[in-house]
């Protein structure tokens, strides 16, 4: 049973506030992943878990254990690093077997371990190459390698695969994550990339200027950004943003963003109801919006009128880059759309799949 | 047709000529500076090594009839100590040579790695004014600080003595210390150095050439720890390596590749160190301190034995060559961790 709390958590770099006052919870087993852009505190935050960083207050738990004053080593943890870190004068072999001989586990066992692990990484023919004869796919796995043969309670990972090419990258995570399943273990990883955080993780933690913007499983991000950073952040190609006002319309409340109006379904309509009049940020994720001639029936669409700017043929879809006055927006539609650029065209919005921000606090309302 | 095919290969040749010939081209003024400087007193001085060249033959041209060639009689000499010079035994300035040059370079490489490695702490106040005050000893000429040691280990008035009086009268004798550092012969580790005796002047001379030495290991050292990347260290915390383990595991086997180069420079200067020693000891006391450069040097300025002498280099010549092919292969120096 290893879970890992963060309570009230604080770092500081001089004047600069790396972790601002972070709260979440690791049940055991779980695969947490620490997502946000470069510089918003993931990796501090990381590095606060395994020691490597002192906490300026707040507290972690490994289990039930506040391990603030615990140095990293007793933590019993093991993290993968950005850059590897391999030890570039010993084998693949000592390097796994380094941890292992500095806690005086037997030669047999560490034997043992070590080609156990070698064999689930695939990497029993390079046992007694050194960390330079390796490739960058070669030495990630090594470095996983080093850390699995300690048996940890928590697997640490700092943003692993940005130092690999495109292709390997999508390999290593299907990697990372059966090593998940088989090892039983709770992971923690950090990750700029949220496709990353959308395929590996069981939860994703989203992080922006040191603060923990939302806690949730993919899915539920996904559908129901708590606010506009989480909307933007996740989603590729990102979330369309239009700044406007909600507005009252007879009987209806409609989104007014100056270029176009859109009703809001009478079903949905009740929260918004007391924002009427306010300033707020309409967002419609890309795959929201339809081409005029494809739309998928029984859904909610409205009419906007848009100039096609840009198209871009995914060979699955399209992804069309449309004008509406001061807007620009993507849409990502079927790719038998016959827009082409510099058509003007009417695109369909889905208004059972939009969120709407409070403009001043950017939160959604819902 | 035919004349047009030949004229292509033809001139296609002359390109391929050129191309062979032009590195050799821009290599001439090297050459040529390195002939009139480097080759020729080279080549110059293993002819007359040959020859019992004295002051006499001077003026006279190599190809001068009257030179008179003696074979290796000189190499013979030195070897069996057949040269007209009192305290001469040339394995025992050989093997005094070797040590003083081993053991200045055994207590300068740790000295400098343990040196940099507390300097390099984090967060340690002024470092740069103490990486700026050991880059001094580097600068001052050697002869400058043979000469201030020598002051410094006088029996009367050195500093050393001064020293060691003011401490001796903390415990309550009045008696002035007079150790005569560099006049002493009688050895006080008799089984040191089998082979010859290591008189107070050596420790003296260890002392001295330890404040030349250690900054030049230091500055390595420090270049070498900032290139050590830092995760390698947060890794093996992780691991459960102790500041210590960490030292011994990490820091020691990635500061190698750097230092051994170091170490053998190191031992190289230390092994021909001749203006140290020349002003500090003299080679003194009865010769005890001599290393083979400052007894070459004595050979011609006070025996003036100039075939001897360039004999006597040509063997030092040797003796270093060797040194260092073995102990490049023991080490394997060129070998490098780097990742690539």
């Amino acid at each position: 049973m290893t879970s890992v709390t963060y309570e009230n958590v604080v770092k500081k770099f001089g004047e600069m506030t790396a972790v601002d006052n972070i709260n979440f919870h690791v049940d055991d087993k779980e695969f947490l992943v620490l997502v946000g852009p470069s510089g918003c505190g993931k990796t501090t935050a990381l590095r606060l878990l395994a020691g490597l960083e002192e906490i300026s207050s707040g507290e972690i738990k490994i289990g039930d254990r506040v391990v603030n004053d615990v140095a990293p080593k007793d933590r019993d943890i093991a993290m993968v690093f950005q850059s590897y870190a391999l030890y570039p004068h010993l084998s693949v072999y000592d390097n796994m077997a380094f941890g292992l001989k500095l806690r005086k586990v037997n030669k047999d066992e560490i034997k043992r371990r070590v080609t156990e692990a070698a064999d689930v990484l695939g990497i029993t023919d390079l046992l007694q190459r050194k960390p330079r004869q390796l490739s960058g796919g070669q030495r990630q796995r090594v470095a996983v390698g080093r850390a699995i043969v300690r048996e940890p309670k928590v697997f640490l990972f700092d943003e692993p695969l940005s130092n690999l090419d495109a292709k390997l990258r999508v390999q290593m995570r299907a990697e990372i994550s059966k090593l998940h399943q088989r090892l039983q273990t709770t992971f923690i990883y950090v990750t700029h990339d949220q496709t990353e955080a959308m395929t590996m993780a069981t939860r994703i933690a989203v992080i922006n200027k040191g603060k923990l913007q939302q806690i949730d499983t993919p899915q539920n991000l996904y559908d129901h950004p708590g606010n506009l950073f989480v909307a933007g952040f996740i989603g590729s190609p990102a979330m369309n943003f239009f700044p406007g006002k909600l507005r009252k319309d007879g009987d209806k409340i409609v989104v007014d963003t100056g270029d176009f109006v859109v009703p809001i379904p009478a079903a949905k309509a009740a929260p918004y109801k007391p924002h009427t009049d306010k300033d707020i940020i309409f967002g419609i994720r890309p795959e929201n919006i339809h081409d005029a001639d494809f739309v998928p029936p029984n859904i909610d669409a409205e009419k906007v009128a848009v100039k096609v700017d840009v198209t871009e043929l995914m060979g699955n879809e399209i992804f069309l880059y449309l004008v509406s006055g001061k807007n620009t927006f993507v849409a990502r539609v079927d790719p038998r759309s016959k827009l082409r650029v510099g058509q003007q065209a009417q695109v369909m919005f889905d208004m059972d799949n939009f969120h709407i921000f409070d403009a001043s606090t950017e939160e959604a309302i819902r | 047709m035919a004349t047009t095919t030949l004229e292509i290969s033809k001139s296609a040749g002359m390109a391929r000529i050129k191309k062979a010939i032009l590195p050799y081209v821009y290599l001439l003024p090297a050459f040529v500076v390195m002939s009139v400087i480097t080759f020729y007193p080279l080549i110059y001085q293993v002819i007359i090594s040959f020859t019992d060249f004295q002051t006499k033959d001077l003026l006279k041209q190599l190809a001068s009839p009257n030179l008179n060639y003696i074979g290796v009689k000189n190499y013979v000499d030195i070897v069996t100590g057949g040269l007209p010079v009192q305290n001469f035994e040339f394995f025992r300035v050989l093997t005094y040579n070797i040590w003083w040059a081993v053991t200045n370079v055994l207590v300068h490489v740790p000295a400098g790695v343990l040196i940099a490695v507390l300097l390099n702490t984090q967060g340690l106040w002024g470092k740069k004014i103490y990486r700026a005050l050991y880059v001094l000893p580097v600068v001052i000429p050697p002869i400058v600080v043979g000469t201030v040691w020598k002051n410094i280990f006088d029996e009367q008035y050195g500093a050393m003595n001064q020293f060691l009086t003011a401490v001796v009268h903390l415990f309550g004798t009045a008696d002035p210390v007079r150790i005569r550092w560099l006049t002493e012969y009688t050895p006080p580790i008799p089984w040191l150095l089998p082979n010859g005796p290591l008189t107070l002047a050596y420790y003296a001379m260890m002392i001295a050439n330890f404040w030349l030495g250690w900054p030049f290991m230091t500055l390595v050292a420090t270049g070498a720890l900032q290139s050590i990347p830092k995760d390698l260290y947060e890794a093996a915390s992780i691991d459960g390596a102790s500041g210590s383990q960490q030292f011994w595991n990490i820091t020691v086997p990635l500061l190698r590749p750097a230092m051994i180069p170091a170490a053998m420079y190191g031992f190289t200067m230390s092994f021909n160190l001749f203006n140290f020693v020349f002003f500090m000891s003299g080679g003194g006391p009865a010769r005890s301190t001599e290393i083979l450069v400052t007894f070459a040097y004595d050979l011609v300025r006070n025996l003036r034995l100039y075939g001897a002498a360039a004999a006597f280099s040509v063997i030092v010549f040797f003796v270093a060559l060797i040194v260092f092919l073995v102990t490049n292969r023991i080490t394997r120096a060129t070998e490098a961790y780097t990742e690539a």
